[in-house]
């Protein structure tokens, strides 16, 4: 995920913003990571540069 | 809605399951089978050589009812969001038009989709393409954050399809576009073939009338929605097609009915502005 995209992405329930947290990043992107909506106290992953912002019910695990 | 109608929670986990393996195998899924190739089946849709040559190799899995109008529409700089964006064909497609300021952001809700159209995107070294894991009745977008939504042959697996549209709305920019192709239909499918799990995966039985879909795109807020192009679906792939001749038997219909069943299949591509 390009940093630049942080201003278009938000939460896909409550559609607030996102808290990123950066754990791997390269020169194109962040790779690993993750994005908190504080408001729905959730943390959707970053894996393998790919944000996971399917529903927290969808979540596997 | 009439007929016996599938589990809506059951439907998503099995439209996932369903597509997880077309991803993984490189597929054709919806109307076609393992005769057709990807390719032949696109220029049947109204993509050209161009297109079809243009994207990695495996992002095209043939799987879609085709929308290059949508897709010509687009202008440089705009920010394009493809719902269900599978091997990112149209994604990749939508890439070059909108160039390195525009963006184009594809989503699905199938681990494995991603997976292959990440790797495409770096196969093809796309820098304007992005994909997310996402749903599209709960898009993970600001409101007002996006020109144009593209969505092939999608929507109809959806089970709350207003929900989908209330959200493309609702993501939209004041003036922007939606720009959806999707199979629909014009009679009320037999009821043997609303139960069936295939038929439903394979992009039949979760389709509506065109009339009701119209409809719930102007309920999601839409002003005037217009088909901008309309084809019956390629039958001659449905009677020699593995998985329509599954449904057929599975529903224990005759070559008629699967030949009547055919003739009400209909992809259409819409164009709705948000007013």
């Amino acid at each position: 995920m390009r940093r630049q995209l942080m201003d278009i992405i938000c939460c896909p329930v409550c559609k607030g913003d996102l808290a990123l947290t950066v754990n791997k990043e390269d020169k194109d992107e962040i790779v690993e990571g993750s994005l908190r909506c504080g408001k729905c106290a959730f943390d959707y992953p970053i894996e393998d540069g790919i944000p996971n912002l399917l529903p927290p019910e969808m979540h596997k695990k | 809605m009439k007929g016996k109608k599938i589990d809506e929670a059951k439907v998503k986990k099995m439209v996932r399951d369903g597509y997880a393996k077309v991803a993984v195998s490189g597929g054709c899924g919806c109307g076609c089978g393992p005769q057709c190739t990807s390719s032949a089946i696109s220029k049947e849709l109204g993509y050209s050589e161009k297109d079809i040559g243009e994207v990695p190799e495996g992002a095209n899995l043939g799987l879609g009812c085709g929308n290059p109008i949508a897709l010509a529409s687009l202008k440089k700089g705009e920010v394009v969001m493809d719902l269900g964006s599978g091997g990112g064909f149209d994604c990749f497609l939508a890439a070059s038009r909108v160039g390195k300021n525009g963006k184009v952001i594809g989503v699905d809700m199938t681990p494995e989709m991603l997976d292959r159209s990440r790797m495409n995107a770096k196969k093809g070294g796309y820098r304007n393409v992005e994909f997310r894991l996402g749903e599209i009745e709960n898009l993970p977008a600001a409101d007002n954050s996006v020109d144009v939504i593209i969505s092939n042959c999608v929507i109809n697996l959806a089970p709350d399809k207003l929900r989908v549209f209330s959200e493309a709305f609702r993501v939209l920019k004041p003036g922007g576009r939606l720009m959806v192709s999707d199979i629909v239909i014009t009679r009320p499918l037999p009821e043997k073939v609303m139960g069936s799990v295939r038929a439903y995966v394979g992009c039949l039985s979760g389709a509506i009338m065109k009339d009701d879909y119209l409809k719930m795109i102007r309920s999601a807020g839409f002003r005037s929605p217009r088909v901008v192009g309309e084809t019956q679906y390629p039958v001659s792939y449905m009677k020699n097609d593995e998985s329509a001749k599954a449904i057929g038997k599975e529903a224990g219909l005759t070559e008629k009915e699967l030949e009547r069943l055919g003739a009400s299949i209909l992809s259409i591509r819409v164009s709705a502005v948000k007013g």
